[in-house]
């Protein structure tokens, strides 16, 4: 059996991964995947923990998660296309209207 | 019987009040701005006065009716109706005086316009007032009225309101009468809780002895009682509304100075004697002012040359006298326990000097109608034109000058005699007598100059004098009424033997009751009755060789160089007038721009200094708001990561 | 006959929620004009007059009833649980303290909104506001939980807020954010204050609770200082919304921007709420017994208290004197006027307490006439500037009449609603002050005078005197009926409580007892 530990560095890597991404890339859409890297990091913490106790809740929240992140995804492209459409662009620096 | 409807006295001239100050102009077009009503309304309070005051006089009850008003943890406010023998006196006065100077303004404001119909009302609404003042059953209610009274004398000597001095004055006389009635509220306040929540005149004049809070604290709520009779009857300190108060119409000036205003300060007083004569202390103050202003407020009238302006200087004066009066005479009976006329004499010269007044005043209105001016400097030889007005005017001079047998001189005499009987216990009351037998010999010397100036001699403006005419028949008839009652009250008022019955309740008990005849016989067998005599006599002779012989030329006097100096210090009434301009613009609007400063400046200032610090961290902080969501994230970023480092830092994960 | 009306009344009224209805009756009333009044701003007038008036006649039956068979207590009571957890309740009653100021409450917002017939810029808005704040007000004077009063405290703020920031003056958003911030900031403290009560009273009750009453009932148990910063806590958030010196400099600025029907609901309604919370939050927990010695002097909390009165009074008269804005005078004589409430409060004694309470009605319809004949002198003349002012007397006779007799009860006129509270308050101060300290008396008494000095130099410079040329006077028109009627309503009442002032004192004074206040049994 694969020891915890390897599940876990495995989610992190993903989650800086996706985090650095987040942080650093100024498409929109690829912001977005790499969000979604950082949740999928999350589900795999979340399973592993589930096969390592041995409960059922882990599993559980991993779909949940999935769900939501599914959600998000098509709450988050729609903001996308409005800004695309409104803007003409979906370069996050160029949408700085919320500050001083 | 009639005591039971007393409460309608008031009533009467407010409804009037009603009627002509809340229905539009249209209604009263033609009706004189309301005059009927006005007059009819207080007619009937006067009717129903005398019968009221007739009853009283005559049976000698005391009647009393009262309602709760309020009442607040055993505070009770009480409204009611008390009427004694003063009170009847002061309603024959108030009332009677009253309606003769409505009808009067008949005549005199005839040329007003639609002005008339407030005219009406507010003067319906003085003599309202007055009269429940007068009727009051204890302090707070006269309080109450007595302010209403200064509100109703605000509005009336600011009658022609768009005379930028009418409104100045009007607003003088209210706020320095305000003063005398915030130590009269303060004397209020110290009865109210010193006699435990009870101010009804039937029970403090019962129980002064249960006053709480110990003799000086007496003395001094009815010294601050007094000084709220000071306020407003014009004496000294505060004395200097008055002669502005001229701005009003001559009307007006005449009810404030017989009938109501001005009365209602010695009313107080008078009112409040049982209370009084236990503290001789402010006894002693009351005759030392009321002295003092006899004689101060005439030197005043010495060369003035405003036919109003004397008068009202001459009222002050008069208050005076009454006052002089109250005070010596309780201060006599405080010290001796012997009862004397003197109170006697101040009330019945407060009823003289109402017949006079009115009927010097409206003789005065009378003489402005005619020439439409105030300054006597361009009247002169009047009595060709004016007949009846010069000669009841000539009857008001007399009466005043104090010449047996005119009115003034009987109350005026008794004055000065209870006076001087007090000098035999206080010395200090001889030099009050002196200051009255002065003040005596002025006041003849300056109403007689008035009248020379005014009546006699040639014509100083001969355009005004060929314009002149006599007044109508609805301002003569009041006058003639008044004239006779001014030579004839005060011995009408011994003869009928007011003497013992105008007395307060505290000192009824030990009043002798002399006869009139004996009282007269008594008085002319005294020395100083005649003293009073020839020093009246002496003022008329001498205005007599200045004004109307020419034997002394007034203008050496007044041209020499002290004569000059002395003339503007007395037409600058003593710098009281500056004085309190400068008071009320230099110190009391000075604060208040001091305060202004510090409110706008220093409280608006640390109020600034805050929101500018917080706008200057904002400013700095301002630039982390770049709008950039990355920017943001990454500080979230970095801000977890620092929290977890420091968790498992100190947090002993490690 | 009236007795009878009463009771039948009190049954009547005893069967429904009467008090949520005066709640809710308002805020229909506030989302119909809204909603209903959409290009339509005859139709979102006449819905808020009538639902304004609807709250009126059901205080007014509220007034009746209770006149007849309240005894001091509360009435009307309903008790809800809200959050049980928490121990908050949906609490409310009526009793006299908080009677007077509900129907003051509905009367002003009905007056209010019937003097501004003319506004003509967002009217549905501006009357949902106006219906919006009676919500809050009613609900501020009839909660009985903590809770539940903090709410509706807060949703008094904001009408406020848009009422000065969108129909305000030239400078409305200055004015409008002071407003906010200022109270705001006094209503955290209160609501820290609350929190630190709720906490501490739950140790003596052993159940955590809201409840005023409840809370109340330990009051007394409560360690004194705790009990003292609690005070000190709430006492802040009341005296800014008073407001008293020196926290009052938003008033001015909030009255000068305000528009006139928001003024009067400020000067008449919303400064009352802090004297009400005075009265019905700190004083049952007030500190009698803590004392402080500066220098020898020893200095306890009721001092203070009427210190701070003292203050405002005096200093509130001075820097009237010295306005040049016939509004701003008037707003700073609130600030006087509210020194002489907070003066009451502080002797502890009956008398006083009735007094203030009376006070407090009497300035909220005396208040409400003086902003009415500013507004109208802005309206009519285009200024409040009294220099440029001047002789206004003949051009528009009605308003000059209307000004001198607000400013008459205003300064205190005998025969006129504010007398008798001034008198009653310095009669208080004087009882309370006793025979070797009595002459501190005089301080309060000089702004008597100060008063009238104001008022009668304002009349004289604005309405008095020559005719102004300093402004275009041809087309000066006197006052409209919708201007005139609230102002002759208010007047009347003025009048009323001068000559009858126990219609008021009757309902008030039975409650005290019952306010559990220290000093008054």
């Amino acid at each position: 059996m694969i020891p915890l530990e390897w599940f876990l560095c495995l989610s992190a890597i993903l989650f800086v991964i996706g985090a650095v991404g987040v942080l650093t890339k100024r498409n929109a859409i690829i912001v977005l995947m790499c969000v979604e890297l950082m949740l999928n990091a999350a589900n795999i913490n979340f399973v592993a923990f589930s096969s390592y106790t041995g409960g059922l809740t882990g599993q559980v929240f991993a779909v949940f998660a999935i769900a939501i992140a599914a959600a998000e995804v098509a709450v988050g492209l729609a903001i996308v296309m409005t800004l695309y459409k409104a803007r003409d662009t979906v370069n996050v620096d160029e949408v700085k209207l919320l500050r001083w | 019987m009639f005591a039971e409807y007393a409460w309608l006295i008031p009533i009467f001239p407010l409804i009037a009040f009603v009627i002509v100050g809340f229905l539009g102009n249209k209604l009263f077009k033609k009706a004189e701005g309301g005059a009927p009503i006005a007059i009819i309304m207080a007619a009937i309070s006067c009717v129903l006065s005398l019968l009221v005051a007739y009853e009283t006089l005559t049976t000698g009850e005391v009647y009393k009716a009262s309602l709760e008003w309020m009442v607040v943890d055993g505070f009770t406010f009480n409204m009611g109706i008390y009427i004694d023998n003063l009170t009847a006196l002061m309603l024959i006065v108030v009332s009677f005086i009253a309606t003769l100077v409505v009808i009067y303004s008949v005549g005199y404001m005839h040329s007003e316009g639609e002005k008339k119909r407030r005219y009406y009302a507010i003067i319906s609404l003085f003599i309202g007032v007055m009269l429940g003042l007068v009727l009051a059953s204890n302090y707070l209610q006269m309080f109450i009225f007595w302010e209403l009274v200064g509100l109703c004398s605000y509005l009336l000597i600011g009658f022609w309101n768009t005379k930028p001095s009418a409104a100045s004055a009007a607003k003088k006389a209210f706020l320095v009468t305000r003063i005398g009635d915030i130590m009269l509220m303060l004397g209020l306040i110290i009865f109210f809780v010193g006699f435990k929540g009870n101010l009804d005149f039937d029970y403090i004049f019962n129980n002064v002895d249960l006053f709480t809070g110990g003799d000086s604290l007496l003395t001094l709520g009815t010294f601050l009682i007094f000084g709220g009779a000071i306020g407003k009857s014009a004496q000294f300190p505060l004395h200097d509304w008055l002669p502005d108060a001229m701005e009003g119409p001559t009307t007006v000036s005449a009810l404030i100075h017989a009938a109501t205003m001005v009365k209602a300060g010695v009313y107080l007083v008078a009112r409040s004697y049982p209370v009084l004569i236990e503290t001789p202390d402010t006894l002693i103050i009351i005759a030392a002012v009321g002295g003092f202003t006899a004689l101060f407020a005439a030197t005043m009238a010495l060369n003035n040359t405003n036919i109003k302006r004397v008068l009202a200087y001459s009222t002050i004066s008069q208050l005076g006298y009454m006052f002089l009066a109250l005070g010596a005479s309780g201060y006599l009976f405080a010290v001796s326990g012997d009862p004397n006329v003197g109170y006697m004499a101040g009330m019945s010269h407060l009823m003289n000097h109402a017949f006079f007044k009115a009927l010097l005043f409206l003789s005065a209105g009378a003489v402005i109608h005619a020439v439409h001016t105030e300054d006597m400097m361009r009247m002169g030889g009047l009595s060709k034109k004016l007949k009846i007005t010069s000669a009841v005017m000539l009857l008001g001079c007399i009466s005043i000058a104090g010449i047996p047998p005119f009115s003034g001189f009987w109350s005026k005499d008794e004055i000065l005699a209870t006076v001087f009987e007090t000098g035999a216990y206080n010395t200090g009351f001889y030099l009050l007598y002196a200051f009255g037998i002065i003040a005596a010999f002025i006041t003849a010397f300056y109403m007689f100059r008035l009248w020379f100036l005014t009546f006699s001699g040639k014509p100083r403006d001969q355009e005004i004098y060929d314009h002149a005419h006599e007044a109508p028949k609805v301002m003569w008839i009041p006058l003639v009424i008044l004239a006779v009652l001014a030579v004839g009250s005060g011995l009408a008022g011994i003869l009928l033997g007011m003497e013992g019955t105008i007395e307060p309740v505290a000192y009824l008990s030990t009043m002798h009751i002399a006869s009139g005849i004996d009282m007269i016989v008594d008085m002319f067998q005294h020395p100083l009755t005649y003293v009073s005599i020839i020093v009246a006599v002496l003022g008329i002779a001498v205005a007599y060789l200045m004004y109307y012989s020419k034997t002394i030329d007034p203008a050496r006097i007044s041209e020499s160089k002290v004569g000059k100096k002395l003339g503007n210090v007395l037409l600058a009434r003593y710098g009281f007038t500056a004085g309190y301009d400068l008071f009320g613009i230099k110190v009391i609007y000075g604060i208040s721009k001091a305060v202004d400063w510090f409110d706008r400046n220093i409280i608006d200032g640390v109020v600034k200094l805050i929101s500018l610090i917080c706008t200057l961290v904002g400013k700095l902080l301002r630039f982390v708001q770049n709008g950039l969501v990355q920017t943001y994230a990454s500080i979230v970023v970095v801000g977890v990561s620092l929290v977890v480092i420091l968790l498992l830092a100190f947090g002993g994960m490690f | 006959m009236l007795d009878n009306l009463a009771t039948t009344l009190a049954d009547t009224l005893e069967g429904i929620p009467v008090l949520s209805l005066l709640i809710i009756i308002p805020l229909i009333g506030a989302l119909a004009a809204f909603f209903l009044g959409k290009n339509n701003a005859k139709l979102a007038k006449t819905i808020a007059l009538a639902f304004s008036f609807v709250a009126l006649v059901l205080s007014v039956f509220v007034l009746i009833a209770y006149y007849g068979s309240g005894n001091g207590g509360f009435m009307f009571s309903e008790n809800y649980v809200w959050v049980e957890q928490l121990g908050i309740n949906y609490n409310l009653a009526i009793d006299g303290l908080s009677l007077p100021m509900v129907f003051l409450s509905t009367l002003l917002v009905f007056l209010a909104i019937l003097f501004s017939w003319d506004v003509s810029e967002k009217t549905r808005t501006y009357m949902s506001l106006m219906l919006l704040l009676e919500v809050g007000v009613i609900g501020v004077f009839t909660s009985l939980d903590y809770f539940l009063f903090y709410i509706f405290w807060e949703i008094v703020l904001i009408p406020m807020f848009f009422l000065i920031s969108i129909w305000g003056g030239p400078n409305k958003s200055y004015a409008s954010i002071k407003f906010l911030i200022y109270t705001h900031v006094a209503s955290l403290v209160m609501l820290l204050g609350i929190f630190a009560l709720y906490f501490t009273a739950a140790g003596e009750l052993g159940y955590y609770t809201f409840d005023m009453a409840q809370i109340a009932s330990v009051s007394g148990a409560l360690e004194m200082g705790m009990k003292t910063l609690i005070f000190a806590a709430l006492f802040f958030g009341f005296i800014v919304k008073m407001p008293m010196v020196p926290f009052h400099t938003w008033l001015p600025d909030a009255h000068v921007q305000a528009p006139t029907a928001g003024s009067v609901l400020l000067a008449g309604i919303l400064l009352k709420m802090g004297a009400y919370g005075i009265i019905r939050i700190c004083l049952p927990i007030f500190p009698v017994d803590v004392s402080y010695e500066f220098f020898g002097v020893v200095i306890n909390w009721q001092m203070i208290l009427a210190a701070i009165g003292v203050v405002s009074m005096v200093y509130g008269a001075f820097a009237c004197l010295a306005q040049t804005d016939l509004k701003k005078m008037v707003a700073y004589s609130s600030i006087s006027h509210m020194g002489i409430v907070m003066l009451g409060i502080a002797t502890l004694t009956e008398l006083g307490i009735a007094a203030a309470v009376f006070q407090m009605f009497a300035h909220g319809i005396i208040a409400a006439v003086l902003f009415m004949v500013c507004g109208m002198f802005q309206h009519k003349a285009g200024t409040r500037e009294i220099p440029l002012l001047g002789g206004l007397v003949t051009k528009m006779p009605i308003v000059s009449v209307i000004m001198m007799f607000s400013f008459m009860a205003s300064l205190g006129l005998p025969g006129l609603a504010g007398f008798v509270a001034e008198f009653s308050v310095f009669t208080a101060t004087y009882d309370w002050l006793g025979t070797n300290y009595w002459y501190w008396i005089i301080i309060p008494l000089m702004t008597v005078a100060l008063t009238a000095a104001y008022y009668l130099w304002a009349m004289q410079r604005t309405i008095f005197g020559e005719l102004t040329t300093k402004i275009r006077t041809d087309n000066i028109r006197d006052a409209h009926w919708f201007e005139v009627a609230p102002i002759v309503v208010l007047l009347l009442l003025i009048v009323l409580l001068g000559v009858w002032p126990s219609a008021l004192m009757d309902i008030i004074t039975p409650t005290l007892p019952f306010l559990s206040i220290p000093g008054v049994i």
